[in-house]
C-alpha cells in the first residue's frame, strides 16, 4: 500500500465520519422544521417529506398560546438572569483572581463544592423561601436562585488569569479607583469572555425548565419552555403544533449563537488557558 | 504572599477583594447553602406531607430496603459509566480531527456538531420522543436500509429505553465538550504534531500520546462537569417517559425518583431529601476519584 | 425642578393605583380561580358551570386555568408543602386515586363541605374517597365507569356479531382477539406496558384493590389482583395487543383504526367520537369478567372531583358555586353529557332525555343508559393513599410476567416494593 492511497483512504474515512456526525447532529433540526409542516398523525408515522399542514399548525399554535406574552416572559427572564449573572460573576472572578488572600482562597474552594449540589435537593426549601417572601408566581423568583453560579465565577476567574496586570498598574498610576478599573479597563478588554459567558448563561436561562415549572403558577407568567412541555404532555397532543412551538423556541438561542459565534470561540479559548 | 503584608496595603486589598466577591457569595449562601442545610435537617425527618416527625437515621435504613431507590441508583450509575466515556471519547476524536487547519469545511462541521447545544432539554426530548416512536422516522429508516426487520421498541423495552436516553444525551452534549477541547488544542504548538508526523508516528498514536496527555486538565474538567450533569439527570427522562421513568423503572434516575417522592407519591419530603443527599455524596466521591486518578497518572 | 420631574410619574402611578383600587372595591367583583386539566373535558365543563353561575351571580367571575394533569398535581403538592396560600387556586380538580393522599397529608388544607352539600344524592363510592373521619371534603364530579368499546366492522369480518360481545369472560375476549387478528390482521387492543390501568380495571371489577378496607397492603393474598395479572399476562403472551408508549400513543392505537377494541373509562367516549370517519363502526358492551368469586362486568378507571382550598379568599363563593351547579343543576349534567360525554355522579341527574337518547355514532345504541346502569354496579373499594406507589410497583413487574415468571413470584416482588414504599 503506497502512502498516497493510504492518505486518500484516511481522508475518505475522516470525511465520511465527520459527514455522518454532522448529519446526525443536524437531522433532528431538519425533522423539527418538517414536522411543523405535517399533521400530528404523519409525524408519528415517521413522514420525512414536507407536508401541507404548516398554516393549520401555526394557526392552532397562535390560537392556543398567547405567543407574544409567552415569548416576552421567556426573554425577560433570560435577559435579566444573564445580565445579573454576568455582573456578579465577573465581579467575583476578578475579585478572587486580583485580590488574593488565604481566606478568600478557602471560600473559593468551598464555593466550587456547591457545583455538586443537585437542584432536586434545593427545590422544596427554595419554594418555601419564595412563598414566605411573597414571590411565588413572579419572574423575580425564577431569576433569583440562578444568579449565583459557581460555574460562571470559575469561568471568569480562569479567564482573568489572561488579563494583563500592566493595564491595572497603568490605570492605578492614572489614579483610577478600583471600581473604575473594573468598569473602564477590565470589562472592555474581556468582552469576548463576556460574549462566551453570555451565550452559555442565556441558553441555560432560556431553556430552564424544572424551577420555572414549580414557581410559575398561572398561564400569564409561563415561559415558552413550559408551554412546549404542556403542549406535548396534553391529553391529546397535536405534534404538528408542538413542532411549531419547538421551532419558535429554538430560534432565539440559535440566533444568539450565530451572531456571537466568533466571540464565543475566542472566549472559550481564554477559559482553558 | 499578600496576607503576609500587614498594614494599610493589606487591608486595602482585603476590603476591595471582599467587596468584589461579596454579591456572589451572598447569593450562593442564601440560595444554595442555606437551603441545602435546610434539606439536611429535613432528611432526619419523615412523614406524610406537612406532618413530619424526627426519625434520626431512619431514612438511611429505609434506603437500603427500597428496591426502587436501588434501581434508580443502578440506572444513574449505568448512564454515567456508559455515557460519559462514549461522549468524552467522541468529543476528543472530533476535536482532534477538526483541529487540522487544512481540513476542508472545518467551520461548517464545527458549527453543525455544536448545534444540538442550542436546543432546550425539553424541546429535544420532545423531538426525540417523536423520532423514536414505534412507527417513527428512526425505525422506518432502520427497516428501510435493512438493519432491523421489525421496529425497535425504543420506549417500551427496558434495554432500548435506556439506550435511547444515552443516545439522546450524547447527541445533546458531545458538541459542547468538543468546543472545550478545540479551544484547548489551539494552545498546543502545532509543530509538535508536525515533528511526530515526520518521525512516522501514526495518527492514532499521536492522538493517544500527544493529544490526550496535553489535554488532561480539560478532560478532567469536562469529565467532572459531565459527571455532575449525568448524576443529576432529570429533564430528558421526565419528558421522554411522561415523567414515569419507565418501562418498569428502567430509565428512572435519582433526580426523577426525588421528584416522584415529592410530587407524585405520598409526599415525603424527609425521605426525598435523604435521596438528594445520596446524589451529593455520589458526586463528591466521583469527583474525588477523578481528581485522584488524574493525579496518580501524573507520577 | 429636576426632582419634581422625576417624582411626577411616581405620583401619577400612585394616583392611578388608588383609582383602580377604588374601582375594584366599588364593584365587589370576586374572581374564582380553578385549576384543572384536559381542555376538551374538565376545562370546558368548568367553563360551562362558571357561565351558568355568573348568570345568577353577576359579581362572581371565573378564571379556569388549563394545565397538564401532572402539572396540576405537582403545583398543588408544592403549594401545599410550602404553606403559602397565595400559590394556590380557590378550587382544584383531584383524581379520585390521589384524593386521600392529599386529604391525609395536608390536614386543614381543604374545606370540609359536609354541612353544605347533601352527599346522600351522590354515588356512594365517590363520597367514600373524599371522606376522612366524619368530615367529607370536595364535590363529587365525573365517574370513570368502564366499558368495552369495539369495532363492529372488524369483528363482523372475523365472524362476530354484537350479541357475541356481551357478557364475555377475559379468556373468551382473548380467543376472539386471536380470531380477529387471523381474519383482519388487526390487534385486539392497545396496551401501554408502562401503565397499570388495565390491571386496576380488572382488579376493581372483582371488588378488590391494592389495599384493604383498613388501608393495609393487599397484594399477595389478593385473588383479584392475581387474576388481573394473569389476564394481562395472557393478553401479552397471546400477543393480541399493539404496544403503546405513553398515553397519546395508546390513544393513537384506536383513533388510527389499528385495533379492534378499547377497555377503559367512559370519559374516552369524546375521543372515540372525535373520528367522524369511524361513525357507525363502534359498539359498546360491558367489560369482560374474571372467573373468580365476586367478579362483575362493571369497574371504574379514573374519575375526579372538585376540592375547595381552605385558604381561599373566595371560599364561601366557591362552595356555593359548586353546590349550586354540581350539587343541584340537573340540566347542567344533561348538557355536559351531550356535549362532552361526562357521566356525573349526582344520582338525581342520571336520567332524562340525554341519557335515553340513541347515539348514531354507535349505530343507534343507547350507550349513556348502558353506562348509567353499569355505574350502579361498580364495586366500591378503598383506594387508600398509596395507589401511585402500588401502580409503579405493578408496572415494574409487568415485563417479568411476560417472561414467564410465575404469578405468585411476581406478586411477592410487588409486595416487597409496595411495603418499602408505603412507610
Amino acid at each position: 500500500m503506497t502512502n498516497g492511497i493510504g492518505r486518500a483512504a484516511g481522508a475518505l474515512l475522516t470525511y465520511s465520519f465527520l459527514g455522518l456526525m454532522a448529519f446526525l447532529s443536524v437531522f433532528p433540526f431538519f425533522w423539527m422544521v418538517l414536522g411543523a409542516t405535517n399533521s400530528s398523525i404523519d409525524i408519528i408515522k415517521g413522514r420525512v417529506l414536507p407536508g401541507a399542514a404548516l398554516a393549520t399548525n401555526v394557526g392552532t399554535f397562535f390560537a392556543q398560546v398567547n405567543a407574544p406574552l409567552v415569548f416576552w416572559n421567556s426573554a425577560k427572564i433570560a435577559i435579566l438572569s444573564t445580565v445579573l449573572t454576568l455582573t456578579v460573576s465577573s465581579l467575583a472572578g476578578y475579585g478572587f483572581e486580583i485580590f488574593r488572600s488565604r481566606h478568600r482562597e478557602r471560600l473559593y474552594r468551598a464555593m466550587l463544592l456547591t457545583l455538586m449540589i443537585p437542584f432536586a435537593a434545593l427545590m422544596i426549601p427554595l419554594f418555601i423561601m419564595m412563598g414566605q417572601a411573597g414571590l411565588i408566581n413572579t419572574h423575580i423568583a425564577v431569576v433569583l436562585p440562578t444568579i449565583g453560579s459557581a460555574f460562571v465565577v470559575f469561568y471568569f476567574r480562569q479567564c482573568t488569569k489572561a488579563f494583563p496586570s500592566e493595564l491595572r498598574d497603568a490605570a492605578k498610576v492614572d489614579g483610577l479607583k478600583e471600581w473604575q478599573i473594573f468598569l473602564f479597563i477590565y470589562v472592555p478588554v474581556m468582552r469576548s469572555t463576556y460574549a462566551a459567558a453570555f451565550i452559555i448563561v442565556f441558553m441555560t436561562a432560556w431553556n430552564n425548565y424544572l424551577w420555572p415549572l414549580i414557581v410559575l403558577q398561572s398561564n400569564e407568567t409561563k415561559t415558552i419552555t413550559l408551554v412546549i412541555s404542556s403542549l406535548a404532555s396534553a391529553y391529546y397532543p397535536d405534534y404538528g403544533v408542538v413542532m411549531v412551538g419547538t421551532v419558535l423556541a429554538t430560534l432565539p438561542t440559535l440566533a444568539v449563537f450565530f451572531f456571537m459565534q466568533r466571540q464565543f470561540v475566542q472566549g472559550m479559548l481564554g477559559s482553558v488557558k | 504572599m499578600v496576607h503576609a503584608r500587614r498594614g494599610s496595603i493589606g487591608r486595602y486589598y482585603d476590603v476591595n477583594g471582599w467587596l468584589f466577591v461579596a454579591p456572589v457569595l451572598g447569593l450562593i449562601g442564601l440560595f444554595m447553602i442555606y437551603p441545602i442545610f435546610w434539606s439536611l435537617w429535613m432528611s432526619f425527618q419523615s412523614g406524610r406531607g406537612m406532618m413530619m416527625k424526627f426519625v434520626g437515621f431512619g431514612n438511611i435504613v429505609r434506603l437500603w430496603n427500597d428496591p426502587v431507590f436501588i434501581k434508580a441508583l443502578t440506572n444513574t450509575m449505568t448512564y454515567f459509566v456508559v455515557q460519559v466515556p462514549i461522549m468524552i471519547l467522541l468529543a476528543l476524536i472530533l476535536a482532534s480531527i477538526l483541529n487540522n487547519p487544512r481540513l476542508f469545511g472545518r467551520g461548517l462541521f464545527r458549527t453543525a456538531i455544536f448545534l444540538p447545544c442550542v436546543t432546550s432539554l425539553v424541546a429535544y426530548s420532545v423531538l426525540f420522543k417523536g423520532m423514536f416512536a414505534t412507527d417513527g422516522v428512526v425505525n422506518s429508516t432502520l427497516q428501510a436500509i435493512g438493519i432491523v426487520s421489525s421496529p425497535i421498541p425504543w420506549l417500551t423495552h427496558p434495554f432500548w429505553a435506556k439506550a435511547l436516553v444515552i443516545i439522546a444525551i450524547t447527541w445533546r452534549w458531545t458538541g459542547y465538550n468538543m468546543i472545550f477541547y478545540l479551544a484547548a488544542l489551539q494552545n498546543i504548538d502545532r509543530s509538535i504534531y508536525e515533528v511526530a508526523r515526520i518521525d512516522g508516528v501514526p495518527a492514532w498514536a499521536r492522538f493517544t500520546h500527544i493529544t490526550i496527555p496535553l489535554l488532561k486538565p480539560v478532560i478532567l474538567f469536562t469529565t467532572v462537569i459531565s459527571t455532575i450533569g449525568t448524576v443529576q439527570l432529570f429533564d430528558e427522562v421526565y419528558n421522554l417517559t411522561e415523567g414515569r421513568g419507565g418501562p418498569s423503572n428502567a430509565t428512572l434516575t435519582l433526580s426523577l425518583y426525588i421528584y416522584n417522592l415529592t410530587f407524585r407519591f405520598m409526599p415525603n419530603f424527609g425521605y426525598a431529601a435523604t435521596v438528594s443527599y445520596v446524589i451529593v455524596v455520589l458526586v463528591a466521591l466521583l469527583a474525588f476519584f477523578q481528581f485522584f486518578a488524574a493525579r496518580e497518572r501524573d507520577k | 425642578m429636576d426632582n419634581l420631574a422625576r417624582a411626577l410619574p411616581r405620583i401619577a402611578g400612585l394616583a392611578l393605583a388608588s383609582v383602580s383600587f377604588l374601582a375594584v372595591t366599588a364593584a365587589q367583583a370576586k374572581e374564582i380561580t380553578i385549576w384543572c386539566w384536559d381542555p376538551n373535558f374538565n376545562v370546558a365543563i368548568m367553563k360551562e358551570a362558571g357561565a351558568r353561575y355568573t348568570k345568577t351571580h353577576p359579581d362572581v367571575t371565573f378564571n379556569v386555568v388549563d394545565f397538564a394533569k401532572t402539572d396540576v398535581e405537582q403545583k398543588l403538592q408544592t403549594g401545599l408543602a410550602s404553606g403559602t396560600a397565595d400559590a394556590l387556586p380557590d378550587i382544584v380538580l383531584i383524581e379520585d386515586y390521589g384524593a386521600q393522599k392529599y386529604l391525609q397529608s395536608f390536614p386543614g388544607a381543604f374545606a370540609p363541605l359536609s354541612g353544605t352539600v347533601d352527599y346522600s344524592g351522590f354515588a356512594p363510592y365517590k363520597v367514600q374517597v373524599m371522606t376522612v373521619g366524619d368530615q367529607v371534603y370536595g364535590m363529587p364530579f365525573d365517574s370513570g365507569v368502564t366499558g368495552l368499546y369495539y369495532r363492529k366492522d372488524y369483528l363482523e369480518q372475523a365472524g362476530f356479531k354484537p350479541e357475541d360481545m356481551q357478557n364475555l369472560t377475559w379468556d373468551r375476549f382473548i380467543e376472539i382477539g386471536q380470531q380477529v387478528e387471523e381474519k383482519t390482521g388487526k390487534k385486539m387492543m392497545g396496551l401501554d406496558p408502562n401503565d397499570a390501568g388495565l390491571v386496576r380495571i380488572i382488579m376493581q371489577s372483582a371488588g378488590q384493590w391494592y389495599f384493604d378496607k383498613d388501608g393495609k397492603a393487599n397484594v399477595t393474598g389478593n385473588p383479584a389482583l392475581k387474576a388481573a395479572l394473569e389476564t394481562v399476562g395472557k393478553i401479552m403472551s397471546a400477543n393480541v395487543y399493539k404496544p403503546a408508549a405513553g398515553w397519546s400513543d395508546w390513544v393513537g392505537t384506536f383513533t388510527s383504526g389499528d385495533v379492534a377494541a378499547v377497555v377503559t373509562g367512559v370519559w374516552i367516549t369524546g375521543t372515540v367520537k372525535a373520528q367522524p370517519d369511524q361513525a357507525g363502526k363502534w359498539g359498546v358492551a360491558p367489560i369482560p369478567k374474571l372467573a373468580i368469586d365476586g367478579a362483575t362486568h362493571a369497574s371504574n378507571l379514573g374519575g375526579s372531583s372538585w376540592y375547595v382550598l381552605e385558604s381561599s379568599a373566595e371560599k364561601a363563593e366557591a362552595i356555593d358555586f359548586l353546590n349550586e351547579i354540581y350539587g343541584k343543576d340537573i340540566d347542567f349534567y344533561q348538557t355536559i353529557l351531550q356535549d362532552r360525554g361526562a357521566v356525573g355522579s349526582l344520582l338525581a341527574a342520571r336520567g332524562g332525555a340525554a341519557y335515553e337518547a340513541a347515539d348514531p355514532f354507535f349505530g343507534g345504541e343507547k350507550v349513556w343508559q348502558s353506562f348509567s346502569d353499569w355505574l350502579a354496579k361498580v364495586p366500591s373499594v378503598n383506594y387508600g393513599i398509596f395507589t401511585n406507589e402500588a401502580d409503579t410497583a405493578v408496572t415494574a413487574q409487568l415485563p417479568a410476567l411476560t417472561q414467564g415468571t410465575p404469578v405468585d413470584d411476581v406478586l411477592k416482588a410487588i409486595d416487597a416494593e409496595v411495603s418499602a414504599q408505603i412507610q
